[in-house]
């Protein structure tokens, strides 16, 4: 592991070239504030600030995705826009139009000064938890309680909440640094802000959602410099209550409940047709995922997406991707997303200060994090229960918000090393 | 210092960060995202061709397209039985979204195929993509579909694949109950229940053809092209061996014979080519309409009316399954005298009889305290073989048979054919029930069954027997299907001649066709004498074993052949349980067969050739009057060649004298009766002594017809025996048997 670490270490191949850049800022700046370091993040800054320019290799990546995103969500999604909507490019037409919305985000975004997110950490998260409630009274989608509808615009509240979580504890941490060996400062908030989230969520419901906050509010504490032992204290509890569950058959009925989670291929339309119906999506994505093989059946001849596997534009989007390009092509995607969680990651570590850092990472992992789990969903080893696959997923709130994110990444990487010394 | 405190905790917090994230990295990439590229590893490398055939199994479509069944010929080629286009009415109602749609739906659908409303609309709620409405609709009925489908697109354009029409076939037998028993009919899916349709079902339906598509969730074509079909094999064609002239002939006489005989169980004619085993023709009377086979007759639903409830829907089927049972090979019974030609071939064949054996009848015959009566029971006194068969004298078979013993009787019962099904190729034959099943009788067995009783066989069996000893000793494999040929007139298979085993010999089979044919001249009409032809037969009356009321059932048969010097056709007439005046053979089936023979004889282009007498005595069959207008009866008996003579003042005619296919010289009297009136009553004068044309003007003066018989051109023509004694009181018009030549009306 070591080497691989310091691979990962001496990565920061523009190090000279930043420093050059440093030197001649800090030579300007210093006079402005050769105060206390902790007045830093008070420190008098423009609202856009160019910084010393964004970090390409992530910017690249960023597009690179978007743009194979769109290719293939457009392909999975044609046969259902003609089908049920009577125009082939009724989801890409859309699509397109959020992809420059979200860009156009990303780009203003990544001027602004991400520290003025400090005072928004709070009410971002009250925000989220308002629009959280809210959504539970909006009238219900399929029994499902997740989208508020603006005219044509679907927000999703659950979006929101993810970035608040991470906003809100890559503040704490960096405003109580110190102190975060102690439980009273990363277990507590850690535990009731996850709680009320989650408590949120659960009446959605949205398990999923109540996964990746559960995952977000771990990482950020953890690099916030929580205590291993906590974490692995969690670990244990989340062990025996898995196997309690798994003793008992509780687990199984939860699988059950969530509409026949891991068992996708276990009934028929004959012998129970209910759980048939329930696992429809998530077999068929399976059947899509398997008739890819190593090389698949080539862009644009999937035959599941023939209305098959329905929303083939959403959360399935990659089971379709697998059935076209097949497992290489799968891997090479996967990729490509390995290298944009790893560069965001890494980038954010040279950020100037403890907010950036965590802020970068926290929404970096993010994206690796929905990868895995969407992959997982659509493989059945999770619940179906709405995560989407950046990039790839059709839908205007979450790509733009996601877009957003990534410009704040890039507004992060302005700033990187500059204050390093 | 303080600041360089805070610069190192500052550091370590850094480093601490930087570790923490390196870790993170790693969970994140190797564990995660190692995770998921392991499962998409499992779930494409290793489950991949599983979950493909799950995929392509619902993403392929296979569509039958069935095959058109071959049809059925007659021997000249004549439609028997033919498939036409028809269609399948499908609709898929997932796609409809409206109630009201489909009531639309509905209503129209149920108004076009006369359908009930309520029901169409129960489907029209299935969530499914293949719901068959209506099978076998016909074309009138499929253009008011397409017509209704156009509409149903300008209306709701997204329902324009709700309804489909699949292409389908439906069997038509244009000779309605022809032949019924013998062709048989199909069900609901084409597959044939009954007769040919069964036996040769593998040959008739040919091979489905498939198209293979594929398809979306929602059952329409995907559009990139996916399509494999394979075409539909129609089915082979079957030529049949029977004529639908002979049995057409076969079939009214038969029927006729059914009313004028007040027959209760139905009766079979069997005509087959003696020299091939190819059945020319083949009646189950009555039959059944093969274009409605599952409707029963009027007076058998009267019957199932009258069982309790619980019992009737048994009855109709049991009902049904006797009308659709081939009784010619399905049935057995006892052959009576008709099989005193085999007893008497295996005398001959074996020389334990000789055309000079003498036999004595004494009127019965006692075996081992049982007393077998000759019909006759004075007894016929001393008889050569011949005077042996026309008289169809019992005790001088029981003899026959003595001289043979049980084992070879057996042995040439097996050779004969009995013990084993012919073979024919129809379904459901029976077989045979003899004494004891390893074939060992007692002495009494032997004594009646050299008569023909106590054993059962089916009507082809008899026939096949009869047909061996006539044509020269070969026992024939009989067939009913000459050939197949394939869809383009290729011929498939052909049926030969199978020729099992010579069972009498050439100069035997001879010696009984001279024997039958004297039979037939002897008795007369009664014999299954045709005036012109040479025929050879013998007739038969059997007690049933069984009888359905407590009194004597009987089958009444005649089994013959022509020319007796060169023969060619065998017929079977048998009639079970006849309840009208008579019962024997001889009176109720070997009219019938002299009937029938009459016109197939002509029909085959056998030469007749009447002797200058014959010319001179050539009866008319008298028609059936009964249930006529009265004066277009009369017309009608006129036009037939007699003098009407009607009596009461009814509508209708109620009955006639003489009955229906009596024979009557042409010119007699015919007296139809028209109200229940008492029926003027006339004394039978002597007729027994006198010339023909003696015996003519005695009954004409009278107002009785006789009917002569047995004036062959070597005939004295001197009146032996009148059927009804003198100084009887008989209904005018009475047909009054009149036997000349010393030939008599056997009664066995």
């Amino acid at each position: 592991m070591a080497p691989f670490v310091e691979v990962m270490r001496k990565a920061d191949y523009n190090k000279v070239y930043d420093e050059k850049l440093n030197n001649r800022r800090e030579r300007r700046e210093r006079s402005a504030r050769r105060d206390d370091p902790r007045q830093k993040a008070k420190r008098k800054l423009k609202f856009f600030e160019r910084g010393m320019g964004i970090d390409l290799p992530f910017l690249l990546l960023v597009l690179v995705l978007l743009i194979i995103g769109m290719i293939m969500m457009f392909s999975a999604s044609f046969p259902n826009a003609y089908y049920n909507k009577h125009d082939s490019y009724f989801f890409i037409k859309r699509q397109m139009i959020f992809a420059l919305i979200g860009l156009a985000a990303m780009i203003a975004i990544s001027f602004f000064n991400y520290n003025k997110l400090h005072k928004f950490a709070g009410p971002m998260m009250i925000i989220a938890w308002v629009l959280l409630g809210i959504v539970l009274i909006v009238p219900s989608e399929n029994g499902v309680h997740r989208w508020i509808g603006i005219s044509s615009f679907n927000i999703q509240p659950s979006e929101i909440a993810k970035f608040a979580v991470i906003l809100f504890f890559a503040h704490w941490g960096s405003v109580y640094y110190d102190k975060m060996q102690y439980a009273k400062y990363s277990v507590a908030p850690g535990l009731g802000i996850f709680a009320f989230t989650a408590g949120l969520l659960f009446f959605e419901p949205h398990y999923s959602g109540i996964v990746i906050i559960a995952i977000l509010t771990i990482i950020m504490l953890y690099e916030g410099g929580m205590k291993i032992k906590y974490l692995a204290m969690g670990a244990v509890a989340l062990v025996i209550i898995v196997a309690v569950a798994a003793v008992t058959g509780l687990l199984t009925y939860a699988m059950q409940r969530m509409d026949g989670w891991g068992q996708a291929l276990a009934y028929t339309s004959a012998d129970d047709p209910k759980m048939w119906n329930a696992t429809w999506q998530t077999r068929n994505s399976l059947y899509a995922i398997g008739s890819g093989g190593l090389f698949g059946l080539g862009l644009g001849n999937s035959r599941q997406k023939y209305l098959y596997l329905p929303e083939s534009q959403n959360d399935f989007v990659f089971a379709i991707v697998c059935e076209e390009i097949g497992y290489i092509g799968a891997l090479i995607i996967l990729l490509i997303f390995a290298l944009l969680v790893w560069r965001g990651i890494t980038l954010s570590l040279r950020a100037k200060d403890r907010f950036g850092k965590l802020l970068g990472i926290g929404l970096s992992a993010q994206i690796g994090i929905q990868v895995v789990l969407n992959i997982l969903v659509i493989t059945d080893w999770l619940p179906n229960t709405g995560i989407s696959l950046p990039f790839f997923s059709y839908g205007g709130s979450s790509l733009i918000m996601l877009l957003a994110q990534m410009g704040l990444v890039l507004s992060i990487s302005r700033t990187a090393n500059i204050e390093r010394q | 210092m303080a600041r360089n405190r805070e610069n190192s905790s500052q550091k370590g917090l850094l480093q601490l960060l930087r570790f923490r994230t390196t870790i993170l990295i790693l969970v994140i990439l190797l564990v995660g995202f190692g995770a998921v590229a392991v499962r998409l590893f499992y779930l494409q490398l290793i489950q991949g061709p599983e979950l493909q055939e799950l995929a392509v199994d619902q993403q392929l479509v296979d569509t039958k397209l069935s095959a058109k069944r071959g049809t059925i010929y007659d021997c000249n080629g004549k439609i028997l039985a033919q498939s036409a286009s028809v269609w399948q009415v499908i609709i898929a109602p997932a796609y409809i979204e409206t109630n009201e749609q489909r009531r639309y739906i509905a209503k129209n659908l149920s108004k076009i195929l006369d359908l009930d409303y309520d029901n169409v609309l129960e489907k029209t709620k299935q969530d499914s993509y293949y719901v068959i409405v209506k099978r076998k609709i016909e074309s009138d009925e499929r253009e008011k579909i397409l017509k209704f489908c156009d509409k149903l697109e300008d209306k709701y354009s997204k329902l324009s694949n709700v309804i489909t029409l699949f292409d389908d076939y439906k069997r038509y037998y244009p000779y309605n109950d022809l032949a019924s028993s013998v062709i048989g009919f199909t069900g609901m899916d084409d597959q044939g229940l009954e007769g040919v349709e069964y036996k040769y079902n593998d040959y008739l339906t040919g091979t489905p053809g498939r198209i293979i598509t594929a398809r979306n969730a929602n059952q329409t074509d995907m559009p990139f092209q996916y399509e494999q079909s394979v075409e539909a094999k129609n089915g082979d064609s079957l030529n049949l061996t029977i004529d639908e002239k002979i049995q057409s002939i076969a079939q009214k006489y038969m029927e006729q014979g059914l009313i004028d005989n007040d027959v209760r169980n139905r009766g079979v004619c069997i005509i087959m080519d003696v020299n091939t085993g190819a059945v020319k023709a083949m009646v189950t009377a009555n039959g059944y309409n093969l274009n409605d086979p599952y409707s029963l007759s009027k007076t058998t639903l009267n019957e199932i009316a009258q069982l309790p409830e619980k019992k009737r829907a048994e009855a109709e089927s049991a009902a049904l399954g006797k009308m659709w049972r081939n009784k010619a090979i399905a049935d057995t019974y006892y052959p009576g005298s008709v099989f005193k030609m085999c007893t008497a071939s295996m005398g001959l064949n074996e020389g334990t009889i000789s055309d000079n054996s003498s036999f004595y009848c004494p009127g019965s015959v006692t075996i081992y305290d049982h007393k077998i009566n000759c019909h006759q029971k004075y007894g016929h006194g001393t008889q050569n073989l011949f005077q042996a068969i026309a008289n169809s004298c019992n005790p001088a078979f029981v003899s026959i048979g003595q001289s043979l013993g049980e084992e070879k009787f057996y042995k040439y019962y097996q050779a004969f054919g009995f013990s084993e099904p012919t073979g024919i190729d129809l379904p459901g034959e029976s077989d045979d029930i003899f004494f004891n099943e390893d074939g060992t009788m007692s002495e009494t067995d032997l004594a009646v069954a050299s008569f023909g009783q106590n054993f059962s066989i089916t009507p082809i069996q008899m026939i096949t027997a009869c047909a061996a000893v006539a044509n020269g000793g070969k026992v024939l494999q009989p067939y009913v299907v000459q050939s197949i040929t394939d869809a383009d007139g290729n011929v498939v298979k052909t049926t030969e001649t199978t020729v099992k085993r010579q069972v009498i010999s050439k100069e035997v089979s001879k010696q009984m066709c001279d024997y039958l044919e004297r039979n037939t001249t002897q008795g007369g009409m009664n014999n299954g004498y045709i005036a012109g032809y040479r025929v050879g037969g013998k007739t038969g009356t059997s007690e049933k074993l069984t009888s359905s009321d407590g009194s004597e059932d009987y089958i009444a048969s005649f089994c013959g052949f022509a020319p007796a010097d060169n023969p060619q056709v065998a017929c079977l007439v048998f009639f079970d349980t006849p309840k009208g005046a008579y019962y024997y053979g001889s009176q109720v089936s070997a009219p019938v067969f002299v009937k029938i023979m009459s016109e197939v004889l002509p029909y085959l282009e056998v030469q007749a050739e009447y002797s200058e007498d014959e010319k001179q005595y050539v009866d008319t069959v008298a028609g059936s009057y009964i249930g006529l207008e009265t004066s277009k009866a009369k017309k009608q008996a006129e036009s037939d060649g007699f003098t009407a003579t009607v009596k009461g003042d009814g509508k209708k005619v109620l009955s006639q004298i003489p009955s229906a296919a009596s024979k009557i010289p042409t010119g007699g009297n015919v007296v139809l009766y028209t109200s229940d009136t008492e029926e003027e009553k006339v004394t039978v004068p002597n007729l027994v002594g006198y010339s023909v044309s003696t015996v003519n003007s005695i009954a004409s003066s009278y107002g009785l017809n006789v009917s002569i018989s047995g004036v062959t051109a070597s005939s004295s023509a001197v009146s032996v025996s009148q059927s009804i004694a003198a100084g009887k009181k008989v209904d005018e018009g009475t047909v009054i048997s009149v036997e000349f030549g010393g030939s008599t009306v056997v009664h066995d």
